[in-house]
């Protein structure tokens, strides 16, 4: 009986740790061994599961794809027993033997799987699981799934793939990705989710720029007010490093991250070395695409710069009439070279006038449209990547390296982007006890120019206020100066001198530059002290630099004016973030009967975070193109922040699996915060799942129809911490001094000493089904989470002295259904087959309760425009002004012609109904084609682009009113008198009726519908036989697209858009489209 | 397994845990804030909140994108939505009422708060004149506004929603402080030295200013309370220290003019060319041959030989001629070289004026026309004091002034011909405080001219801005509470002092509306 429990402690404690047990016990009962291979060339495949799901005895395959278990002699009786491999990304396979005699042999060849109900997955902490015995939901996407098209930001890749999970793109190359699983739990915190990485967390901080004249204030990105987006920290990783990622939907499947993983994790694992027995394994993926903007607003082209009809060019800074305008109301872009301007004292044109242009200040000029003005712009870009991976190993040490490029040629002019990254993998198996792994990576980012985004700093800004006669070409030719055209000859030629520095020259002469260098690394250290109980040992740290060199020449006017005075000026900015993870947990695994087998961790870890940056900026310079702090003339304006957080933890985790078929499991987790006061900064959060497979429990359920039935339900209680520093009010310090006196001001903010740590309760329960032989899939859950005492800054009247203060208060809920649905419609014997996966997710977010006296909070502004969290309402209602209308008839009143101002009000809620992604792959023998179909559907966006668009004339729709000419036949706003009570009939010109509209948003307040062609691959696996010579197993060309096509009744913009990884979502204003690419890939896999 | 084992498992586990558990003092330590002190000199204080409320009331924001445009002594030539009163919405003006809460008068709160308890009048002295100075801007503009319970966020009780006191207790307690302000410095206790960024640390000035401005508030209230303007001028000009009695003691903040800290007008006309002179000004000027016009105006770009002025709130492509035909603003407000070329020269040094010695003399020259206090000297020897003092301040050459003077036009006629000629000098004399003129407007009347332009959003001048919005959602409660006791939240509801017009001598039917003559 001794003998026996040892024996099936080792067998479970290899299954769980992968440790093969050199020189197996000899025993007299069965030993039970054989090699696990995949691939047409048999590699052996490692750290696969085998085992006799009946007994629960098993082993983990070593890195030689060899496994070896033994059953004891009161076990084998001669029975027929099955014998199951199964590897994460890989279909389970069974073999039938016979125990009888010393020895069986089963030898397994595993074929990899996308979405397997019955594979092994990773859940909280890494631990690899077997899906059946998960109680949380959880999905995983395989290396192939997440590289069917390039794109330079790893989560764009992962859009439309994932359920329950909310993705939104950046339409700027480089830009930030924001992910929310399942709703927004926080009011004015985090809500991305942790991500980790080979076991250890990686920040995913956005960095933004924004402000105008100088101010550098950080941000997770860009705002639709303004700045540039440096894009967010996970895009350094190389998707062609990634074996697997597996989604932990919310709170309950990251329990044991503790408060990081209140909002879900992604744990990725990278591809590690496999053994060749010395042979070296090469591999290669190539892709090269083009890119192009994919939808540019729909611009007129029957009227050019000015105003009330008219225009000339003068000096461009309104010495002529109008030609100090930015806005596209003036004469009929017919041809004519005079009458541009009216006789003195009428709305005749003089014929005897020239019309002038900045093209021909001085000469009659044809007065014709450039339609091409704003895509001409733009140019093609390319985007070129490649990662080459070399690995390999014996049955000791294995090792992968990598090295990806990424070069990226973006479609706005000097605007390129590059990566180059490294990752070194290696495992040492030093003893039969010892195995340790050891992994670093460094990334260098280089990005010129990233395109601005918003009001202030957009490139499409520039073309939201803009004469729609303006020549592109002519303004390539900058460099002849502003005086060539009577402007001011201190500036660059350019079509205005009032309020806009030439695009081309912005692009060219006020360089940006910035990079971004990471190196991330872990080791660990696995010890079996006993059959069956491991300690593990690890430490990892994730560390960057960025840093941002902007560069303005004299007379930049946009964005970041410059003292006219002096010559240039600048911006530097650099940040230094560091994580350091450190976890010592004991694994212990054990079979009490066998009938009931438990699963024990306990750990203790410690995670402190380290935040700095620090800025310099100046408006002048003393000579002109040298960006030196040294050549500042106007004193720089420093700024510098420091910010540390550390969290000390303690967890457990207890799964005891019953019959084989149900599986309990507890997680508890106590973490210490630094950021909350010392008595309240403990906090303690457990959660309970339960896992039934009714397909194991009642064998009869699986009658060839269903194949697999499983439920689930888990319950989770979460904690949060707050931000570093809201304990204690403080005096901020002025970066400037006055005449040499220092400044202070008190903060603006009252802080809390009180502060407790806010808490997400959370439940949830799904249904996994297999159907028809796996060939229908459904992994199915409804959740209900709740966050309480929320930790945020809760505005407070200005007059208090203070603009907010921090407290514990409020309460948000998600409620949600999500689903991944797999059908295998058509698979023939001719090598025919058709898989379609569809994913679906709902979520209702509910703001149920704010603080005390507060009903809306504030999350974002953009022109009296707000993105608000208001009690009673969905979170991310958008509140601004609207239409005064007649109460009775709901029209619209009208003033003399106009409409008239009404209340501010909610117009809309930025959150969907439900998103989705449909995914098809059809597969003929040696061809392939994969598409995925993104869709979101219902909530709404605000466009300030259309607003401003409809404000300066420039959009097509601005034609209403002005078909004929510029006043004919006006416009009569279908609407009531506000004097008489009668339906109006006032015509006014179509620019009275755009402009007077301001600040009202309520027509621009549209339902974000939209359906995308987001991923098109069609792929060609070239014979095998050519591929040997490669000394490859297989090569893979394809012709790849990116966002080739949008359905929606969204005018004129990119409904997907995002500047931030932060909270203000929902307000578009000169968002760059989403990037539309045609590409060619090749792959070689050796 | 081996009990060696065991203890290095079970060690190693105690270790982690207790270095998870037991490291509380370190994690507290660790969330101290290294970027920002928890308490710092008075003086540090003091000098951004100067900085910070006069770049406010007399700089981009209040003045020159509102006040200027209301009381017309600017136009404004591109996009004019706020001279057409359109963007003066309580969500445009938001910023005004709200920043010097939470910025400069919460900082004066902490100054005064330490100078109490050192004992040092010369700290808190100057801090509650300059409180009460931007306080004024602040009821004048809006009326009803927090007073008594502002700016105790963060006092024990933390008071987040304020409540609005009446503009009447407000002005009360404006004399009860100046009162107390000047008399305290008098005793003479402490200075802030040089973080005094106005007088350097002389409080002697500072009573000065403290019983001038107590003067300004005094004659401010004299439609509606002669009684409370007669006793409250009587006691500061005979308040300790006395009034400013020469253009050295003005009021005034001198911009280093080193790129950051810039005198605001030239920091938004370096790149900004929205602004030109009213001809409401220019007219004004002009039928008195006043010297001033080269000084507060350039000549027009179209004409080096023109100075012109610009209608005030017509829509843009009315607005567009007056680009080229209109004069631009002062060239001593000019930093030199622009975005849209080269204009003045040092304006980015040239001072702010917080309060100046002409406009003592203006109000001694009324209260001595009226009869308002005791006033040594005849109204017509101070009416001519104080344009000379505004000129004098402005530049203008002696023989000119003199010559001004000499000028039947400008001739002292007394009665309510002289309080009007009175009004309209102060009126000029205020050219770069927007704020302090708009509410001299109201009081008086005068100029007559100031109506709406054409293409205003509203046929009569406002008598206040709306309130904040930001108030109308964070403490509303409050705000209809003030709108129930003040009236309407609307530009045409007249404030406490507003409430009587026709109490002015120089009131005329019709005053301020677009389309009523101005008298004769």
């Amino acid at each position: 009986m001794q003998r026996h429990s040892r024996l099936s402690r080792l067998a479970v404690a290899t299954l769980l740790l992968g440790i093969v047990p050199a020189g197996a016990y000899a025993q007299q009962a069965v030993t039970v061994s054989g090699r696990v291979t995949e691939g047409s060339r048999n590699e052996p495949l490692a750290r696969a599961s085998v085992s006799i799901p009946e007994f629960r005895f098993g082993a983990q395959t070593g890195l030689d794809g060899r496994y070896s278990f033994t059953v004891p002699a009161e076990n084998a009786r001669g029975q027929s027993v099955t014998v199951t491999a199964r590897r994460i990304g890989y279909a389970a396979s069974s073999l039938t033997v016979v125990l009888r005699g010393n020895a069986v042999v089963a030898d397994f060849h595993l074929a990899p799987v996308a979405a397997e109900l019955t594979a092994t997955v990773i859940t909280g902490l890494g631990i690899e699981r077997e899906k059946s015995k998960v109680g949380t939901a959880q999905q995983q996407i395989t290396s192939t799934e997440l590289n069917q098209t390039k794109s330079i930001n790893l989560l764009e890749q992962l859009s439309g793939k994932v359920s329950g999970v909310q993705i939104t793109g950046s339409g700027t190359q480089g830009g930030s990705t924001s992910i929310i699983i399942r709703g927004a739990n926080s009011i004015t915190g985090n809500n991305q989710p942790l991500f980790i990485v080979d076991g250890v967390p990686i920040s995913n901080t956005g960095r933004g720029l924004t402000g105008t004249s100088g101010g550098n204030a950080a941000g997770g990105g860009g705002t639709p007010n303004g700045g540039y987006d440096f894009g967010s920290a996970v895009a350094d990783l190389n998707p062609d490093d990634i074996a697997t990622m597996s989604v932990l939907k919310g709170p309950n499947a990251a329990a044991l991250y503790g408060s990081r993983g209140a909002n879900g994790a992604i744990v990725i694992t990278t591809k590690k070395g496999p053994s060749t027995s010395g042979r070296v394994r090469t591999e290669i993926t190539s892709s090269f695409s083009w890119d192009k903007p994919s939808i540019l607003p729909t611009y007129q082209n029957l009227y050019g710069q000015g105003a009330g009809g008219e225009f000339m060019f003068v000096d461009g800074a309104g010495s002529g009439v109008n030609d100090g305008l930015d806005q596209s109301y003036g004469p009929k872009l017919d041809g004519r070279t005079t009458g541009c301007t009216f006789k003195s004292g009428t709305t005749e044109y003089d014929t005897s006038a020239p019309c002038l242009q900045f093209t021909s200040p001085n000469a009659a000029s044809p007065w014709v449209a450039h339609p091409n003005n704003v895509e001409s712009f733009f140019n093609t870009g390319h985007t070129m990547s490649n990662t080459l991976a070399i690995s390999g190993g014996s049955d000791r040490v294995t090792a992968r390296i990598s090295v990806g490029r990424d070069n990226v040629k973006g479609y706005i002019p000097n605007n390129d982007f590059s990566k180059t990254s490294g990752l070194i993998n290696g495992t040492v198996r030093v003893s039969s006890k010892l195995t340790t792994d050891g992994s670093l990576a460094y990334v260098s980012n280089i990005a010129m120019n990233r395109p601005g985004v918003g009001y202030n700093n957009g490139i499409l800004e520039q073309f939201v206020w803009f004469g729609r006669q303006v020549d592109m070409n002519a303004l390539r030719q900058y460099q002849q100066g502003g005086a060539t055209n009577g402007g001011p000859d201190n500036r660059e030629f350019n079509w205005n001198y009032n309020y806009h520095n030439n695009p081309i020259w912005m692009m060219y002469e006020n360089p940006m530059k910035d990079t971004r260098d990471r190196i991330r690394g872990s080791a660990s250290a696995n010890y079996q002290v006993a059959p069956g109980v491991a300690v593990n040992l690890r430490t990892g740290a994730d560390i960057y630099r960025f840093n941002v060199d902007q560069h303005f020449a004299p007379q930049n006017i946009q964005g970041n004016a410059i003292d006219p005075a002096y010559f240039g000026g600048f911006t530097f900015l650099n940040d230094y973030s560091k994580q350091v993870t450190s976890d010592l947990s004991i694994n212990a695994a054990r079979d009490l009967s066998s009938k009931i087998s438990v699963n024990a961790t306990l750990g203790g870890g410690t995670h402190q975070e380290q935040f700095n940056t620090s800025s310099t900026v100046t408006t002048g310079l003393s000579v002109a193109g040298i960006y030196n702090v040294s050549n500042a003339a106007v004193t720089p304006t420093l700024g510098q922040f420091d910010s540390r957080r550390q969290v000390n933890g303690v967890y457990g985790d207890l799964a005891i699996t019953m019959f084989n078929w149900l599986t309990l499991e507890g997680t508890a987790r106590n973490d210490w915060s630094s950021t909350l006061p010392e008595s309240k900064n403990s906090y303690f959060y457990p959660s309970l799942s339960a896992s039934a497979v009714l397909t194991d429990a009642f064998p009869k359920l699986n009658n060839g129809t269903i194949s697999f039935l499983k439920l689930r339900a888990s319950n989770a209680h979460v904690g949060a911490d707050a931000d570093p520093y809201q304990l204690r009010t403080t005096y901020a310090g002025l970066a400037n001094k006055f005449s040499g006196l220092p400044q202070f001001s008190l903060q603006n903010f009252i802080a809390n000493p009180d502060l407790k740590p806010e808490t997400t309760d959370a439940t949830e329960a799904g249904l996994e089904l297999g159907m028809f032989n796996g060939r229908l899939t459904l992994d199915l859950s409804w959740y209900n989470k709740a966050t309480r005492n929320q930790i945020f800054t809760i505005p407070v009247s200005p007059t208090s002295g203070f603009q907010s203060k921090a407290v514990n208060a409020g309460k948000i809920s998600n409620k949600g259904i999500d689903f991944l649905l797999g059908l295998t419609p058509v698979r023939t014997v001719g090598g025919f087959e058709w898989t379609s996966t569809f994913n679906y997710s709902h979520n209702r977010s509910m703001v149920d309760k704010l603080a005390p006296g507060i009903t809306t909070f504030v999350i974002g502004s953009s022109w009296y425009t707000n993105i608000e969290a208001r009690e009673g309402e969905p979170y991310g209602s958008i509140f601004g002004y609207s239409f005064d209308r007649d109460s009775a008839t709901g029209k619209i009143y009208t003033d003399g012609g106009l409409t008239v101002l009404g209340a501010r009000k909610v117009l809309g809620n930025i959150q969907p109904k439900w998103t989705g992604g449909w995914s098809n792959s059809l597969k003929y023998k040696a061809f392939s084609l994969n598409t995925l179909v993104d869709m979101r559907r219902g909530g709404n966006i605000v466009s300030i682009t259309n607003f401003f668009g409809e404000y300066s004339g420039v959009l097509k729709s601005t034609l209403k009113g002005r078909e004929e000419d510029w006043d004919k036949p006006g416009v009569v706003v279908d609407g009531i008198d506000i004097n008489t009570g009668q339906p109006n009939t006032v015509n006014v010109p179509s620019e009275y009726y755009f402009q007077n509209i301001f600040p009202v948003m309520e027509p621009y307040v549209y339902k974000a519908d939209w359906v995308k062609l987001r991923e098109l691959r069609l792929g060609w696996d070239i014979p095998t036989g050519w591929a040997s010579r490669l000394s490859a197993r297989a090569v893979n060309i394809a012709i790849t697209g990116r966002n080739l096509h949008t359905w929606t009744d969204v005018p004129n913009i990119d409904p997907e858009f995002s500047y931030t990884v932060g909270n203000f979502q929902g307000v578009e204003f000169a968002a760059l489209p989403n990037t539309r690419s045609w590409g060619l890939s090749f792959r070689i896999t050796p | 397994m081996t009990s060696n084992r065991m203890k290095f498992v079970a060690s190693s586990l105690a270790l982690a845990m207790s270095a998870a558990a037991c490291n509380t003092d370190n994690l507290t330590n660790l969330n101290k804030n290294p970027n920002n002190p928890e308490d710092v000199p008075a003086a540090a204080l003091f000098t951004a909140g100067v900085v910070r409320g006069v770049n406010l009331w007399l700089g981009a924001g209040y003045d020159l994108r509102g006040a200027e445009f209301v009381t017309q002594h600017l136009s404004e030539v591109q996009y004019p939505d706020e001279d057409r009163y359109v963007r003066l919405t309580g969500g445009s003006t938001q910023a005004y009422f709200d920043n010097p809460y939470i910025q400069q008068l919460e900082d004066y709160q902490k100054v005064i708060a330490k100078g109490n308890d050192a004992g040092e009048a010369g700290v808190y002295g100057p801090a509650m004149v300059m409180r009460t100075w931007e306080f004024g801007y602040l009821t004048n503009t809006w009326g009803d506004i927090p007073y008594s319970d502002a700016l105790k966020g963060d006092d024990a009780a933390g008071l987040l929603s304020p409540k609005y006191d009446a503009q009447k207790d407000i002005y009360t307690d404006f004399f009860a402080t100046l009162d107390k302000a000047s008399k305290d410095m008098a005793a003479g206790h402490g200075s802030l030295g040089s973080g005094d960024p106005i007088y350097g640390g002389n409080t002697a000035k500072w009573e000065k200013f403290s019983n001038s401005l107590r003067a300004r508030f005094a004659l401010q209230l004299v439609n509606v309370d002669k009684a409370t303007t007669t006793a409250q001028l009587n006691a500061a000009f005979s308040a300790p220290g006395g009034v400013f009695s020469s253009n050295a003691d003005n009021a005034e903040l001198a911009w280093p003019g080193d790129g950051i800290y810039n005198n605001p007008w030239a920091q938004n006309f370096a790149t900004r060319d929205d602004h030109r002179v009213s001809l409401t000004l220019m007219n004004l000027l002009k039928s008195l041959n006043d010297p001033r016009i080269p000084i507060y105006a350039q000549p027009t770009p179209a004409d080096p030989s023109v100075y012109a002025g610009s209608p005030n709130g017509l829509v843009a492509t009315s607005m567009a001629p007056y680009i080229t035909s209109a004069s631009r603003p002062s060239a001593l407000f000019y930093p030199g070289n622009t975005a849209y070329g080269f204009y003045g020269g040092n304006g980015n040094s040239f001072p702010s004026f917080l309060m100046t010695y002409a406009e003592v003399e203006f109000i001694k020259a009324e209260a001595a026309e009226r009869g308002l206090a005791t006033i040594a000297g005849s109204a017509a020897s101070h009416y001519q004091a104080g344009i000379r003092a505004s000129m004098e301040q402005w530049g203008v050459p002696d023989g000119e002034i003199s010559a001004y003077l000499a000028q039947g036009s400008v001739a002292y006629k007394g009665g309510t011909e002289g309080l009007r000629q009175i009004a309209a000098q102060k009126w000029i004399a205020l050219y770069s405080d927007g704020g302090t003129a708009w509410a001299e407007w109201r009081r008086t009347c005068v100029p007559g001219t100031v109506q709406p332009g054409r293409d205003a959003s509203q046929s009569a001048v406002p008598r206040r801005f709306q309130y904040s919005i930001t108030e109308t959602s964070v403490n509303g409660e409050n705000v209809s509470a003030a709108i129930a006791a003040q009236g309407a939240d609307a530009f045409s509801t007249r404030m406490y002092w507003d409430k009587s017009p026709s109490a002015a001598p120089t009131y005329f039917v019709g005053c301020g509306v677009r389309g009523q003559a101005p008298p004769p």
